[in-house]
């Protein structure tokens, strides 16, 4: 008996300045497009359609444009940058299409016609600040790529730092893609911060996350660096030792300790070996897939709204957990991590939600009073509150 | 001075600093049916402007947000923003250019032409407040030098403070010119001008 197929859409950038990551993510859909496709649990298949916008943003609108016209595609997995999602938004409103986006990203966004696998501001910044003012330090250093996710992710930074009366004691910024890192490192070096939170992206990154780890050897210093982005496979990129003891946030480390991440990580490495990690943006990508096969099972039709109210608050079972996606925002319930990286390329991870966190896409319910006051309740020297606030007897 | 209306925008002249091709397209077919001339410049190699312009229609994510608006977008022009972005971050950034309206993106040809009409009732009514605030500003510099005339007077003709108050405003409204006026020019003679000296 031959089942139905349905067309699907992947847009991932295999080429250009983020093509690890768009690599990986198509690996990880295509894990999960056959997984379905051999599974006797669905009654119909996906027909993939690659495309490889290779990293220019206005070759994602031609992509999804061919994919939705001349294919009859319904369903769109793909984009992971911001800049890529904004060019395809227009295009699926204007035809009542779904685009299920698996990165995390900046928030201050809910288009209808977006699922966002990948997790909110909330579930990322939020927890590893609040990490940061209660066990490291209240003030820091920051290190970042020039564009929307380092702008955004250092504002909320700012925001709850200073609310708590701690302070941003620089905010230095490289192009995407500028490797020539060393007047920042020297910057941290001579200032010695009690903390860098790290906001860069690709290359950058990693040639700082070498440099830093050099010079504060040679100096003697063992200062902490704090990201909500880096993940398993970039950890290889930068080299063990360099990138040991980096405080992440993330919705996925690759040593979850669940059954249904250790079969996954299983699957995966049997497919592309032992040597290959899976990362955050992969594991979401493979959700986005099976979120996506779900609904369509229960929907019993591949038709946007009927799949679009079916993916309404369905709990799936995933590698990272239970997620679901919350009708009032599209966004997903995920449930954050705090992790410290380790030699070997591994993550730690020593902080996790009790259950799945409500997507908070534009820190609506961001408490800062509450970050200050359990700061207050410690009463160490870390929270550094103004003297005028005191209580005066 | 003759106060145009914002509801005729022909003839006006529009810099365009947008680098998608799409939104281009859209705002130059628009304006042109308005009969609006349009020049355009690169969000990445801002400079000053040369021609007259009367508005700027600014993509506000193609510039990054670190980098100093360039005194292309600091001129008196109002900025019309066509935002995609709605982060804190961005929209900080573009409250320091006063945009005197938007649009969001993706655009229509639609709301266009309501944009420039607020954007032109908008920087009309930000130069006549400035001319306001700018004559307030003179009226508050010259109290001393007022208060100095009025005590010249109280002193020189035996006067009480109103009535010699009432004294410098006849005497200014008959020179034709004002309090302030008046009072800076008794301040420099010593005592009231030649009358002669001051009618046209």
């Amino acid at each position: 008996m031959t089942r139905p197929t349905i067309p699907l859409g992947l847009v991932f950038s295999r080429s250009g300045p983020y093509a690890m990551m768009g690599r990986e993510m198509e690996k990880s859909a295509l894990l999960a497009l056959d997984e379905v496709n051999q599974s006797e649990a669905f009654d119909f298949t996906f027909t993939p359609h690659l495309r490889d916008p290779r990293g220019l943003v206005a070759a994602y609108h031609t992509a999804c444009d061919d994919l939705i016209r001349e294919h009859g595609v319904d369903h769109i997995v793909g984009c992971y940058t911001s800049a890529s999602r904004k060019q395809v938004i227009p295009i699926v409103e204007r035809t009542e299409r779904l685009l299920w986006h698996p990165a995390r990203y900046e928030g201050f966004e809910s288009s209808d016609n977006v699922i966002y696998v990948g997790a909110a501001p909330n579930h990322t910044v939020v927890p590893l600040v609040r990490h940061m003012l209660e066990n490291i330090a209240s003030d820091v250093f920051c290190a970042g790529s020039n564009y929307v996710w380092t702008w955004e992710t250092n504002r909320v930074l700012r925001e709850i730092v200073t609310s708590a009366g701690g302070r941003i004691l620089a905010e230095r910024l490289l192009e995407l893609g500028e490797t020539a890192v060393d007047h920042i490192v020297r910057e941290i070096i001579e200032r010695k911060p009690p903390a860098v939170f790290n906001t860069l992206v690709g290359e950058s990154s990693y040639v700082f996350m070498r440099a830093l780890h050099a010079a504060s050897k040679r100096a003697g210093l063992a200062i902490p660096v704090l990201s909500c982005s880096l993940c398993e496979p970039e950890l290889k990129l930068i080299g063990s030792a360099a990138a040991a003891g980096c405080i992440t946030s993330s919705a996925y480390f690759e040593s979850i300790d669940a059954d249904e991440n250790r079969a996954f990580v299983a699957r995966w490495t049997s497919r592309h070996g032992t040597g290959s990690h899976v990362s955050v943006d992969g594991q979401s990508t493979y959700v986005c897939v099976m979120l996506l096969a779900r609904a369509i099972r229960r929907a019993g039709s591949a038709d946007v709204a009927a799949v679009r109210r079916a993916a309404a608050s369905h709990r799936y079972d995933s590698p990272q957990g239970p997620v679901w996606v919350d009708p009032d925002n599209n966004h997903c319930f995920l449930t954050p991590r705090l992790a410290r990286s380790v030699p070997g390329c591994r993550f730690r991870i020593f902080w996790e939600a009790d259950a799945p966190v409500r997507p908070d896409p534009y820190l609506s319910n961001l408490d800062l009073a509450s970050i200050g006051m359990k700061l207050d309740q410690r009463g160490d020297a870390l929270a550094k509150r103004p003297t005028h606030l005191r209580v005066v007897k | 001075m003759t106060r145009s209306s914002p509801f005729s925008v022909r003839g006006r002249h529009a810099l365009l600093i947008i680098k998608d091709e799409r939104d281009l397209a859209i705002v130059r077919r628009q304006l042109g049916r308005l009969g609006m001339s349009v020049s355009e410049a690169d969000p990445e190699q801002l400079a000053a402007p040369t021609a007259a312009i009367d508005v700027i229609v600014l993509d506000a994510d193609s510039i990054p947000i670190k980098s100093d608006p360039a005194s292309a977008l600091k001129c008196d022009a109002p900025v019309i923003a066509l935002i995609g972005t709605e982060t804190p971050s961005r929209l900080k950034w573009l409250l320091d250019l006063q945009p005197a309206s938007f649009l969001v993106k993706p655009l229509r040809s639609a709301g266009l032409y309501t944009a420039l009409v607020v954007a032109f009732d908008c920087a009309q009514r930000r130069s006549e407040e400035a001319a306001h605030i700018e004559r307030l500003e003179m009226r508050i510099r010259s109290r001393r030098v007022v208060l100095a005339a009025v005590l010249q007077l109280m002193r020189s003709h035996a006067l009480s403070e109103a009535d010699a108050f009432t004294l410098l405003r006849q005497t200014a409204m008959r020179h034709r010119t004002t309090i302030e006026q008046l009072s800076a020019d008794m301040i420099t003679l010593g005592g009231m001008p030649n009358r002669s000296s001051r009618t046209a």
